[in-house]
């Protein structure tokens, strides 16, 4: 099976918010086509900072990233961006509605599809979000609807990997089975695609490859 | 000129120090530790100004056009530590920044006031050129700090959404752009502002000086509209320039947010972890 994301040997700081020390991780892996790499992990044990530093929000002290075997340094940040693309746990909500946060990735220069509005309604739809909803102040949602208008968003521009950072936290079950069972028709739509997640979910069986990654002590996480 | 102004004698002079009495005796009488800096504050007023009464004389009767420029400049350089002084998070990179938008806006519409609109004989009389390039100055060093510290608050309190832009594939330029229209609304408004009031709430000190000095109404009317218009786009030059510089100094070489700008943002993110 082909690789989608190659991790090598990605050194970076994860500092702890409470106490001034900091602990130096050292990450590699792999993402394969068509499947997800869950990172796991204690809180504070970088899962975040290594998602962002994978978008190139952050920077490491070194090591490499690979998108189908050529280095990250070959693309400029928003074009790999658009590929790597990152959700962060807090959802991003803009001033407008719900219809106009879906477009609002579309008024970027470097974007070249168009905003579809069928898909954007279908989206909605399997994400359980009511149709009215698009004309409704995003300001206005519910923190699980935020997020998962968030995600869908993030889908629509239909990147090759999505990095999610906890995208069911604020999310009840049936939302939540819902949005893995999106991502998981997602991921099966087309080839040359992957998720990376943290998620603190148990049942991850909405996916069919399912890989982990410890940011703890052990696993595959040097110290 | 119909009269000129009425002199204020040595005597009178301290008369005036009635007036810190007051101020002085309300201080006191509340105790509202104002004391010690109202007379320094005293003190520097009447040496301050002294000196700069005998440097203008000089800068006067010398009037040369290097001097002016030369003092002009350090005018900017204090302007733009005020103001960058403001706004401790953008960094010291921010001091220049300042300067260089201060100068060149000063000196563009500065010149265009003095050479092309007053006109004076020689064109840089520094009688009419240092008073014109002051209030230049003093009006942009304003803001040209609200629009710098409202690009640092508007883009620190919008971080989540900038960085979900820069992930949809967004220059720095695209993921702050809503940032910097707020940041140069806040910088120009006050004096969009003046130019509504002026004369009906405000009588503008300039023309207000001009009057006592003895000068025609009318006359001072036409400097005072001058005057405010020459304001209005300095401002907006100034605001355009610095936060036009700014903003790139907010992001790394990737084209990220700089974490040691916003440092305390990123570590409640981190919180979240």
């Amino acid at each position: 099976m082909k690789e989608v994301l190659k991790i090598e040997l990605l050194r970076f700081a994860v500092r702890y918010h409470l106490g001034q020390t900091s602990r130096r991780l050292s990450v590699s892996s792999l993402l394969e086509d068509g499947t997800v790499l869950v990172i796991k992990g204690p809180s504070g044990s970088g899962k975040s900072t290594l998602l962002r530093i994978l978008a190139r929000l952050q920077s490491c002290d070194s090591g490499q990233v690979f998108f189908r075997d050529a280095g990250w340094h070959t693309f400029s940040p928003p074009v790999w961006r658009r590929k790597v693309h990152y959700v962060a746990q807090k959802p991003a909500v803009f001033s407008g509605t719900v219809a106009e946060n879906l477009k609002k990735p579309y008024s970027l220069k470097g974007q070249k599809t168009l905003f579809q509005p069928d898909a954007a309604q279908a989206g909605m739809e399997r994400l359980l979000l009511s149709r009215e909803m698009m004309e409704q102040e995003a300001r206005t949602l519910s923190g699980g609807e935020a997020a998962r208008m968030a995600l869908l968003r993030s889908v629509l521009l239909n990147p090759a990997v999505l990095l999610l950072d906890e995208p069911t936290a604020a999310l009840d079950d049936r939302s939540r089975r819902a949005v893995h069972a999106y991502l998981a028709e997602w991921l099966a739509g087309e080839t040359e695609r992957g998720i990376v997640i943290v998620s603190h979910d148990g049942d991850l069986s909405a996916f069919p490859q399912v890989k982990q990654l410890e940011t703890g002590l052990d696993g595959e996480v040097e110290r | 000129m119909s009269g000129g102004a009425v002199p204020i004698s040595d005597f009178q002079l301290v008369l005036s120090v009635l007036l810190i009495l007051i101020t002085g005796a309300i201080t006191a009488a509340l105790g509202l530790g104002l004391l010690k800096p109202l007379l320094w504050g005293t003190v520097r007023t009447f040496v301050q100004l002294g000196l700069i009464g005998y440097v203008l004389t000089y800068i006067f009767t010398i009037n040369n056009l290097f001097l002016i420029i030369a003092i002009i400049t350090v005018m900017c350089v204090i302007a733009s530590s005020t103001a960058a002084g403001r706004t401790p998070d953008a960094g010291r990179h921010s001091v220049l920044l300042g300067f260089v938008s201060l100068w060149v806006s000063t000196f563009l519409v500065g010149a265009i006031v003095v050479g092309l609109i007053i006109a004076p004989e020689p064109w840089y009389s520094a009688r009419i050129a240092i008073p014109i390039f002051g209030m230049i100055l003093g009006n942009s060093m304003n803001g040209i700090a609200l629009s710098l510290d409202r690009l640092f608050s508007e883009v620190g309190a919008k971080i989540p959404e900038v960085e979900a832009l820069l992930s949809f594939g967004a220059t720095p330029w695209e993921a702050v752009r809503d940032c910097v229209r707020v940041a140069l609304r806040a910088g120009m408004t006050p004096a969009i502002n003046s130019l509504m009031v002026v004369g009906l709430v405000s009588l503008p000190g300039m023309m207000t000086g001009q009057i006592l000095g003895g000068a025609d109404p009318h006359l001072a009317v036409r400097y005072q509209i001058v005057v405010m218009l020459m304001i209005t786009a300095a401002v907006a030059i100034g605001c355009l320039l610095l936060v036009m510089m700014s903003y790139k100094k907010m992001f790394t070489g990737e084209d990220a947010i700089d974490p040691s700008l916003f440092g305390g943002v990123q570590a409640k993110k981190q919180a979240g972890n």
